[in-house]
């Protein structure tokens, strides 16, 4: 029998959002296009036209040693062509942001290869190829994992995820490294450390709440989700913290299935 | 020195934090409010220069970090402001307070709270800045790290609302 995976508990709608994020086969909702020029000013790893800065010789320049592993795990782009290992990290509100840390990590470990997240409780960052982590940002930003006003690229000084949302709904941020024009667009003025950019790179219009609240993958008690409204999601937490505990004191408690 | 131990308190909540022209605006009409003897502005700092990673150093342009003018006095607003903690001399003026909110808040909510949120003794690291003789006044206001002091806001002639330079 061909096993299917589950991704994870719950009947509710944010259960099921975090279902499609991680599902690989789950094609995610595009809606905005952000050029390949303006992910290389967002990101600021390297000047727009610049040639990728390469750590080692590309793979097929090398001696690769008779290796069963090798021949057996294809490199991505960025391996092959011995590009550096950079980064992108985001911080998103708990107000109903799209995308939340854990979920990300999850999401990115099934749809993403060559990957080294690093999860925290507001923010999470994504380390890989160069060359990779921008194709990778296409789907980070232009898919419904992104809401310019809720996610925010914020390569340091991240605080902002548990804070309350400024007059115009736009999350926290210390660096203001994106603004909501007149025009009612997010644009981004600073890059994601915080230097500022030439030209402001616009990302889209913020979504609305009704959207958001459909499309979150956090559970929020005041302007979400209840996760009471959810039993089959409390009854997974509560099986993991009991199994957990008793693994941990005393594994005889645990009954074998 | 004052004694400014066992006056009451009160706090403002919005549900969003607040931009420097909202700010002003609120406060402009909390300060009309007789009673008020301090006013502490608290939220999220705005730091002048990049404080972390690759950029340290770099100058940090934000178009909250501005100096606000309150009945004929330059605030420089150092955070994006979250909540406003008044230091009243008696409770009757909470409901003034509450008033003034509930009419100025239409876009989201706020809620005004009582209680005790702003330090009226000093404490050791006060005493290591101030020394023994400190103004109790100032206390509570300021970061001691700091080395501004506070704005006073001269609402009238019979009126001053904050600390007296």
């Amino acid at each position: 029998m061909k096993h299917t995976p589950q991704y994870g508990p719950g009947t509710s709608v944010v259960a099921e959002n975090r279902r499609h994020q991680m599902d690989p086969g789950h094609k995610l909702t595009t809606l905005r296009h952000i050029t390949e020029n303006d992910i290389v000013l967002l990101l600021g790893h390297h000047a727009l036209g610049a040639r990728y800065p390469n750590v080692h010789p590309p793979l097929a320049e090398q001696q690769e040693p008779d290796c069963p592993m090798r021949k057996l795990v294809k490199p991505t782009e960025g391996a092959k062509n011995g590009d550096r290992v950079r980064y992108i990290q985001f911080a998103d509100s708990m107000f109903n942001a799209p995308s939340q840390p854990y979920q990300r990590t999850y999401a990115e470990m099934y749809r993403f290869r060559a990957i080294d997240p690093g999860t925290l409780s507001g923010r999470q960052i994504v380390e890989c190829r160069e060359r990779d982590l921008e194709q990778y940002c296409r789907l980070l930003l232009e898919t419904e994992m992104f809401d310019p006003a809720l996610v925010s690229l914020r390569g340091a000084t991240v605080h902002g995820h548990s804070l309350r949302l400024c007059e115009n709904g736009m999350m926290f941020d210390a660096l203001q490294r994106c603004i909501l024009d007149n025009d009612g667009m997010v644009k981004y003025v600073k890059d994601q450390i915080g230097l500022p950019l030439d030209k402001p790179v616009s990302v889209g219009k913020p979504l609305d709440n009704d959207w958001l609240k459909k499309h979150s993958t956090i559970f929020h008690s005041l302007v979400g989700t209840p996760l009471r409204d959810d039993p089959e999601y409390i009854e997974y937490l509560q099986r993991i913290h009991t199994l957990r505990t008793k693994y941990g004191f005393l594994p005889t408690e645990v009954q074998k299935p | 020195m004052q004694n400014t131990t066992g006056y009451p308190q009160c706090r403002i909540v919005p549900m969003r934090m607040l931009s420097p022209d909202t700010t002003k605006r609120l406060l402009e009409k909390v300060v009309t409010v007789p009673g008020i003897r301090r006013i502490l502005l608290n939220g999220q700092n705005l730091p002048l220069t990049i404080p972390y990673g690759p950029a340290r150093g770099a100058k940090n342009p934000h178009s909250m970090r501005k100096t606000i003018k309150v009945a004929d006095s330059d605030i420089d607003l150092h955070v994006q402001v979250g909540t406003i903690t008044l230091e009243i001399e008696d409770r009757s003026v909470t409901e003034k307070i509450r008033a003034i909110c509930n009419e100025f808040f239409v876009d989201f909510s706020c809620y005004v709270q009582e209680g005790r949120f702003m330090k009226s003794e000093p404490s050791l690291v006060d005493y290591a800045k101030y020394g023994p003789r400190a103004d109790k006044a100032m206390i509570g206001l300021v970061d001691p790290k700091r080395k501004e002091r506070p704005s006073v806001i001269r609402f009238s002639k019979d009126q001053v609302c904050g600390w007296e330079i």
